[in-house]
């Protein structure tokens, strides 16, 4: 019963978010970008996971868009964005995303994500530390961690039981069942075969950008890591990898909560974004 | 009709409970599992198998490729053939085939084809493949580039028999300074090249415009055969000519003994433990090994694929097999070979533990009995 309350408290805030950002789609050089946000304050912008929550105006970009201005785009292969084929590795996802900034006017900005999307600001980072006021990362790979082999997601991708038990910390919890749910209708199964499909030419061959670790140094800016203690699909050692290679940076762990903390602990979520970010 | 005779060089010995035990017989099953000393008396006897075709006048045989799995064990074919090359006389080797992208660089391909076309005074088929899902896992390669990397590797291949050496090559992924491999083939101006299928329109589409052969792969519903044998036709009319009937292979397990009843008791239950343990996961499909839309038609289309059959019932109605007497098998051959329009039939019998001299007892009654019959039907 109460997870019922709790799943309709949700959806109605998930409804009233709706009235937030709006999808827009930008031409960057022949590739359609779809991007939304809302809200003014210091530029902060988020990349989306390979659950693709950049589809839709959720309650956390709301709740942070009452600080920032937050721009939220999608990547390329997911969704309504094009310019897959020109995509072989995260790299080339910076690429994309530095002249999204330029088509945008924003020289500086906060910049961050949650797994693939952290992974992409860390390899932008690196790249363009001037572009970067701050940068956060949650729960991303990227990095080599010896003994500590990501579980293969690719294998238990179809089984959404156990997709539950490697994404949460609480598989049985209400948000779990909303972000996983039991049954899916076709168009969500064709989203996640997408969503997937961009995942595995990302990192099939390698799991990690073998170079990454020693470019972290140039990172200048302050940086968070934030993690779910209970992170069964990257766990916290990955944080502590990002750590010992930046130079700048704080590890935050989020007490019982798994891979996706947007959802699953929203509001220490929110709150440890919006203490770092903020001026 | 050519009749041509498969073999997968499957695992017989996998235990007891492995249905129980373990999720799949592919990619991920614990290779301590294999032993070698059976695999040693394994090898001796599927090769003299093959050869005994080649002296019952089967028109060629068949072996392929897969890699970390129970269900095939040849990772090199080329390996068998090789050894085949040196056994048989007169029979065409069919390597069906090669999966060209695992293959890096895919010059190899090109190289060990057309040493075994040497060999073999010029009785190799080349098949080409974009390779099963599981050797993705196996083999570590993208599967998100798998089909473009298979054209090109065959562009690549089909240049480097055809035009002389040396010359450079560039596509999206490979690229070579030198291209000039020897020995080239014997065949001119190359073998025939055959490319396996499991009924996707892209593939049909693209094999009926380069003029080459279709075969399609066994373990399908009659109906999906029905279904692409005439996209296949209908896809040559619309690249201007008639599909000849030797460019459409069906692929068909076919067994036969004494009489209808005997038929059936020595096939039936090595064939079930072929369906249901080696075949366990066998369409597992890396994202984007096909297309969102494909992989979604592959999930509502299992009840047409082997794996999903349940009883001897649905296997004799969906003819995943043919099994019978003599007069049984020319029958039902005959039927399908007219309704269908192929000019190949790709047939095996010793799918999982079918005992070796059972084997060879249905390969000469078949021989014997029924292929000088059904020769002419089609």
């Amino acid at each position: 019963m109460l997870d019922i309350l709790k799943k309709l408290k949700f959806g109605a805030r998930v409804l009233l978010a709706k009235s937030g950002g709006q999808p827009e789609t930008i031409d960057l050089h022949g590739r359609p970008t779809v991007l939304m946000h809302a809200g003014d304050g210091p530029p902060f912008v988020y990349l989306h996971s390979t659950l693709g929550e950049g589809f839709m105006w959720l309650p956390f970009f709301q709740s942070l868009a009452k600080k920032f201005r937050v721009i939220v785009p999608t990547h390329p292969g997911f969704g309504g964005s094009g310019g897959f084929d020109r995509i072989d590795a995260v790299e080339d996802m910076a690429f994309h995303y530095v002249e999204l900034l330029d088509a945008l006017g924003l020289d500086e900005v906060v910049l961050g994500g949650v797994s693939l999307g952290g992974w992409i600001a860390a390899e932008f980072a690196v790249r363009w530390p001037e572009r970067v006021k701050k940068l956060w990362i949650a729960d991303a790979p990227g990095l080599w961690v010896e003994g500590r082999p990501l579980p293969d997601l690719f294998r238990v991708m179809q089984d959404r039981d156990a997709l539950r038990r490697l994404l949460f910390h609480d598989p049985e919890g209400y948000m779990a069942s909303l972000v996983i749910k039991k049954e899916v209708d076709e168009q969500t199964m064709l989203r996640g075969f997408q969503a997937m499909t961009v995942l595995a030419r990302l990192v099939w061959e390698r799991p990690y950008d073998p170079k990454l670790a020693e470019r972290l140094r140039r990172v200048q800016c302050p940086t968070l890591l934030l993690w779910g203690d209970d992170d069964r699909l990257v766990p916290p050692a990955y944080g502590e990898a990002y750590k010992k290679h930046l130079p700048h940076a704080e590890l935050k762990l989020i007490k019982g909560c798994g891979h996706l903390p947007m959802f699953e602990k929203e509001a220490e979520f929110v709150e440890a974004l919006v203490a770092f970010a903020k001026d | 009709m050519k009749y041509f005779f498969f073999h997968l060089m499957s695992w017989p010995y996998l235990p007891d409970d492995f249905d129980a035990k373990y999720d799949s017989a592919w990619v991920w099953l614990p290779n301590s599992l294999y032993d070698p000393v059976k695999g040693h008396e394994l090898y001796r006897e599927y090769i003299n198998t093959l050869a005994l075709a080649d002296e019952l006048g089967f028109d060629g045989i068949c072996v392929n490729e897969h890699h970390q799995n129970a269900y095939g064990l040849m990772p090199s074919p080329n390996v068998i053939a090789g050894a085949l090359t040196q056994r048989t006389r007169r029979v065409k080797i069919a390597v069906v085939g090669n999966a060209l992208p695992l293959y890096n660089p895919p010059l190899r391909v090109a190289e060990e084809f057309a040493m075994l076309d040497v060999m073999s005074g010029g009785r190799l088929i080349a098949g080409m493949v974009i390779g099963g899902g599981p050797e993705y896992f196996a083999y570590g390669v993208n599967p998100t580039f798998a089909r473009e990397k298979f054209r090109e590797a065959l562009d690549l291949i089909l240049k480097a028999w055809t035009v002389p050496g040396p010359f450079e090559w560039n596509s999206k992924h490979y690229y070579f300074r030198y291209v000039n491999p020897w020995p080239r083939p014997l065949q001119q101006p190359h073998p025939p090249i055959w490319i396996p299928g499991v009924g996707s329109k892209e593939t049909i589409e693209f094999v009926a415009q380069r003029r080459f052969a279709y075969m399609g792969v066994p373990y399908f519903h009659i109906d999906v055969f029905r279904r692409v044998f005439q996209q296949f036709r209908d896809a040559c009319a619309a690249a201007g000519y008639t599909a000849s009937p030797e460019q459409m292979g069906w692929g068909v397990p076919i067994y036969v003994a004494e009489t209808d009843k005997q038929a059936r008791a020595e096939f039936e239950q090595p064939f079930w433990y072929f369906v249901k343990n080696l075949m366990k996961n066998i369409r597992l499909a890396p994202p984007g090994y096909t297309s969102p839309q494909s992989a979604l038609a592959i999930l509502k289309n299992q009840s047409l694929f082997l794996y999903s059959q349940k009883s001897w019932d649905d296997v004799e109605k969906g003819v995943f097999a043919i099994v019978g007497s003599p007069a049984t098998v020319r029958q039902k051959l005959e039927h399908y070979q007219k309704e269908l329009g192929c000019g190949v039939v790709l047939t095996g019998c010793q799918t999982g533990t079918m005992p070796h001299e059972l084997a060879r007892k249905s390969m000469e009654l078949f021989a014997r009995e029924v292929m000088p019959h059904t020769r002419g039907a089609g």
